[in-house]
């Protein structure tokens, strides 16, 4: 309560004084010389720690606080720079090419589009064929171990090789993901969507990502574990995008010499959310179901072209898959044979208006169980950065997974003695062990498939193949199971375990309702798919895509209807008590991600509380020496460039005229290759000064300490007007905290001065500043709250 | 308008193959149609006779076989015992579909004219059954009569064995001396069936017969006579690994959460902000 009267009264304080402050323009900063010598000791004042900038509640206000927290924000992430730098040098490019580079431009896109969806597609065919190989070859040599030994009482042989196998496997793929890319972890998705939304993830498209992945999610789901190939074949078909459309690979220090005019932020951006597309597409035979997929999950700035484009990606995408896997399993040429579509093609199923409450039930219970998993998973995630960060530990605890899982499935089919009679579902591996000749065990031909494969089963075979009680114990199991396997240093999504999960509750629901209702038939295939949907629905809160991509990948557009009512419920009950698990995670990653709106009822907070105050700025005919001095100081990336002060007196504070913007990596370009205008006429008036220099050193550019610089060379200057930006997006001090977010969110900018009345900048906003303005849902109850930075996570 | 008229109407507009016929020949019949409407030979002119003759003995052929089909369902048999009248019936069909009289076809005659398609639905629904079998995989096809192919033959007399055994040693109080005696006999029989097959089920390529006396074999084995109980055992070697490997996770996690190295807290990075700046100079001020 004293915080607040506290809180308060300085927001007094800061209305009443800081139009006044910025126009008098009194001690507010000083010239560039001072700054710099007084910023060891510039934010010394201890006391307005403890509330929050403007009455926000702020939940740690210490200076430490403990890894895994929700509402810190790292420092360590950067924006893409998706503005066009519109500087001299890219209007003597556009004079140069005209149209006709325009039409090429164009051209060139689509090419690469249809690239990015072979590729694609080639790469999900060649995981989706090495798990069906290596998996049949696994569980076939486990039946026929089981078959051997159940007979000489020695069950423990075929269980310890299970074991065994499943950690052999995930040791390989953990330590690939653990030593070589720990960015290859877990789906993607979330990453993915962090680099859509303008955050530069660092290492997410490199093509080393791109191979860990592909094998880690091979040896994940070959090792048994819970865990799909969907979410990684997404993060595969991103890498996939932004290497094709670069026309050159830093990691293998080749370049084709193509496309260079895609080499930058924006153009990649928009590769790879069609990349993101045209992996969904790929891992679940639904085109539309991509695009939408990366217009909900991804992008922040579309539009219709790109759209076009990415529709045509995922279809071609598709076309490929469809061809490749129809050769494979013997129908070459057969582009529809439904034996390509993931899920198996449902029948449409009737439904009745009468059973729309009863979705809804579905759903509510898809949202309860989701948010449930998400806790879980969450407290994990939590446990697992304090305590399980040594990569040696991420092995270790994924190579344990494997062996628990093996030991579930083994204990659940020894202990559930659930037979069938052979022959009226279809098996591929039916393992007898207790049974009777001539019967098989039930759960044994669940756990001894694919967790793909399963899913099949629960959606496809006839109403008496499961019994309740075995439906019970599998799904505890494999909900616990799942949400353990998540966020291990393993390469695996949570698409498939959530179907699964939820299409065998939905069955074991169909179960319960046709015996409450003997005379009716219920199709129980029906409330699978509903049940898995909703499930799906609870964890990742997607409703769009979600109801797309499950129609498509079933086959059947009239069971829209029954789906969109259950994801719909799933994710208001589930947003009821927690966020979706992509967001969850990527809070605990400090990513400064911007959401879909500004947060409400925050017109009262100004530019000026927002942005970060003592701006380090650089003067139009700026010295070597002090951009030297200033790149190594500070981490900014991006620095206003301003009239030189009228006189030279260095005690007075005045803030200068905007005249542009520079970025980081256009300083270091120019530094790099001697830009100076002492030997304009010497070193660099045969060197060919155009955009191409930047391009050459894109997405990588070295960083200052990298840099040789000569003594004698700090005393040079640099004209930096030809290569700033002339006229970055500016706003007042006092705009309002919604116009700053919509500005970022919608033009996808980087820095945002902010300037006064007289166009003299005050202060800078990035996307940090903006960020960490983030609003929480608990429970019925919202609010705001403002997050601390940490460059230390 | 006269019934007469109308006949001629219906005729000319239905039908096109009757061009080359006699045109008084028709008017004669004709007028036999009109007087007797209800006569089926009526109809013989449209129609060459030879077809209804084949048509005829084709219905005998085809309700032999359901009959035959019906009769022999449980247990299933109808593959060996049907198998002549199966050939009749396909006989009789090519000979329908091949017929030929005056150039006009008898299934051009019989087949596809109007939508309840008689004989193509009976002809498919009783091949279906036959197909859905894999009858034909009992036999041998390369002679000029199918007969029951080797490992059909080899089949049966084993399941005969087998049989004879299991009702020879029947004894309603003690199971177990017919498990031990027919014991030899049922393991050849089930490793010879599942060597017929490739997935090991059967239900991609064995006919019908072998599945089913197999499946009622495995059914009195494992269920009347239990003989199966042997396959149930403690397997406590098998439980105590299982409970020791499930124990593993959690010693890991309190290991690593009581033992780990103790790491300095991340430390919260200090913004700049404009306000600071102000509260500096309100107190540079002050002091």
């Amino acid at each position: 309560m004293s915080n607040n009267i506290k809180s308060n009264r300085l927001e007094d304080t800061i209305s009443e004084s800081d139009t006044a402050q910025l126009l008098s323009n009194e001690e507010a900063s000083t010239s560039n010389y001072t700054q710099l010598n007084r910023s060891v000791y510039f934010q010394q004042s201890d006391e307005d720690e403890l509330t929050g900038s403007h009455g926000i509640r702020r939940r740690q206000p210490v200076q430490k606080f403990k890894p895994g927290s929700m509402n810190i924000l790292s420092a360590k992430y950067e924006s893409l720079d998706y503005d066009t730098c519109e500087n001299h040098l890219l209007l003597d490019e556009e004079r140069k090419r005209g149209y006709a580079f325009i039409i090429w431009k164009d051209i060139a896109r689509w090419f690469v589009i249809l690239q990015i969806g072979v590729v694609t597609a080639l790469i999900a065919f060649i995981i989706d064929i090495c798990i069906e190989e290596f998996s049949g070859i696994k569980y076939k040599q486990l039946k026929k171990s089981v078959d051997i030994f159940v007979l000489e009482d020695k069950l423990y042989i075929p269980y310890l090789l299970w074991v065994l196998s499943n950690i052999c496997i995930v040791f390989f793929g953990s330590v690939l993901v653990a030593y070589i890319e720990p960015v290859a972890a877990g789906s993607g998705i979330p990453q993915v969507k962090c680099y859509l939304n303008g955050v530069k993830v660092p290492r997410v498209v490199r093509i080393k990502t791109l191979v860990v992945k592909a094998v880690g999610v091979i040896t994940a789901v070959v090792g048994g574990l819970a865990g799909g190939k969907e979410g990684p074949m997404i993060h595969s078909g991103s890498v996939v995008a932004a290497g094709i459309s670069q026309g050159k690979s830093t990691t293998f220090n080749k370049d084709f010499n193509i496309f260079h005019y895609f080499r930058e932020d924006h153009e990649k951006r928009d590769f790879v959310s069609a990349g993101a597309a045209a992996g969904v597409s790929a891992a679940f035979g639904a085109p539309i179901g991509g695009v939408l997929f990366s217009l909900e999950e991804g992008t922040s700035f579309w539009n219709q072209a790109l759209t076009w484009r990415t529709f045509f990606g995922t279809v071609v995408s598709t076309f490929t898959l469809n061809f490749a896997l129809s050769a494979y399993h013997g129908h070459p040429g057969e582009l529809s044979y439904p034996g390509l579509l993931n899920l198996g093609k449902m029948e449409p199923f009737p439904f009745q208006f009468y059973e729309l409450p009863v979705f809804m039930l579905f759903g509510a219970v898809g949202g309860l169980l989701g948010a449930l998993w998400n806790y879980i998973n969450y407290k994990l995630a939590v446990f697992r950065i304090r305590y399980v960060s040594a990569p040696w530990l991420r092995v270790v605890e994924a190579c344990l997974v494997a062996a628990t899982t093996a030991t579930c499935g083994f204990l659940m089919m020894f202990l559930l003695n659930d037979c069938r009679p052979l022959g009226e579902d279809p098996t591929k591996n039916p393992l007898q062990l207790f049974c009777a000749d001539g019967e098989y065990n039930a759960l044994a031909a669940i756990w001894f498939q694919t967790p793909e494969a399963s899913v099949r089963s629960f959606l496809h075979d006839p109403i008496g193949s499961y019994k309740p009680g075995s439906l019970l114990l599998f799904i505890v199991c494999y909900f616990l199971l799942s949400t353990w396997t998540f966020g291990l240093a393993v390469s695996s999504g949570l698409f498939i375990p959530n179907l699964l999960t939820g299409a065998a509750w939905g069955r074991l629901l169909a179960v319960f309702i046709q015996y409450m209702l003997p005379n009716n038939t219920i199709n129980p295939g029906k409330y699978a798919l509903v049940g898995a949907a909703a499930q799906l629905g609870g964890v990742v809160r997607m409703t769009i895509s979600l109801t797309v991509i499950i129609i498509e990948t079933t086959g059947q557009i009239s069971n829209a209807l029954p789906i969109i009512i259950t994801v719909v419920v799933a994710k208001w009950t589930g947003d009821f008590f927690n966020e979706g698990i992509y967001d969850i995670h990527i809070q605990l990653a400090g990513v400064p991600l911007l959401a879909w709106e500004p947060p409400p009822l925050t017109h009262t907070v100004y530019a000026s509380e927002v942005m970060s105050h003592p701006v380090f700025t650089l003067r139009t005919v700026e010295n070597v020496g002090h951009m030297l001095e200033l790149l190594r100081l500070v981490s900014y990336n991006g620095f206003p460039v301003v009239d030189p002060p009228l006189s030279d007196e260095v005690e007075v504070t005045t803030y200068k005229r905007l005249r542009g913007l520079i970025l980081r990596s256009q300083l270091i370009v120019l530094l790099q290759n001697k830009i100076y205008n002492e030997n304009a006429n010497t070193t660099w008036s045969n060197l060919n000064v155009d955009m191409q220099m930047f391009r050459n050193e894109y997405p990588r550019f070295p960083s200052i300490d990298e840099l040789v610089i000569e003594e004698w060379e700090k005393s040079c200057t640099i004209d930096l007007r030809p290569f700033m930006n002339p006229s970055p997006y500016t706003l007042p001090h006092r705009a309002s905290l919604p116009r700053l977010f919509r500005l970022f969110r919608a033009l996808g900018l980087r820095h945002l001065p902010i300037v006064n009345d007289v166009n003299e900048v005050v202060g800078m906003v990035t996307r940090k500043d903006i960020a960490r303005y983030r609003v929480w849902r608990h429970r019925g109850h919202m609010g705001m709250e403002e997050l601390l930075l940490s460059s230390e996570i | 308008m006269s019934s007469q008229s109308i006949i001629i109407y219906v005729v000319l507009s239905l039908n096109s193959f009757n061009l080359k016929a006699d045109i008084l020949n028709v008017e004669h019949r004709l007028k036999e149609l009109s007087t007797s409407t209800n006569s089926e030979s009526n109809l013989e002119f449209l129609y060459p006779k030879e077809c209804f003759e084949i048509l005829e003995s084709f219905s005998y052929s085809a309700s032999n076989l359901t009959m035959c089909s019906i009769v022999n369902a449980r247990p299933v048999r109808l593959c060996e015992k049907c198998i002549d009248k199966y050939l009749d019936f396909r006989n009789k069909y090519e000979e329908l579909h091949k017929t030929s009289i005056n150039g006009t076809t008898c299934s051009s005659v019989l087949i596809s004219h109007d939508r309840l398609e008689v004989v193509l639905q009976y002809h498919n629904g009783i091949i279906e059954i036959w197909n859905k079998g894999n009858c034909n995989s009992c036999f041998d096809w390369n002679g000029n009569v199918p007969t029951l192919s080797n490992d059909t033959k080899h089949f049966n007399t084993l399941f005969n064995e087998t049989m004879k055994c299991l009702i020879n040693n029947f004894d309603p109080q003690n199971n177990a001396t017919v498990c031990e005696k027919c014991m030899q006999y049922y393991l050849e029989l089930d490793t010879f069936y599942s060597s017929l097959s490739t997935d090991a089920i059967g239900l991609d390529s064995i006919c019908m017969d072998v599945v089913d006396s197999m499946n009622s074999t495995r059914s009195i084995w494992s269920k009347t006579l239990n003989c199966c109980k042997l396959r149930i055992s403690p397997e406590v070697v098998f439980l105590c690994s299982a409970g020791l490997i499930s124990f593993l996770p959690l010693i890991f996690y309190l290991s690593v959460r009581y033992c780990g190295p103790i790491r300095d807290l991340p430390k919260v990075l200090r913004e700049s902000r404009f306000k600071q700046t102000i509260l500096r100079s309100v107190n540079s001020r002050e002091d």
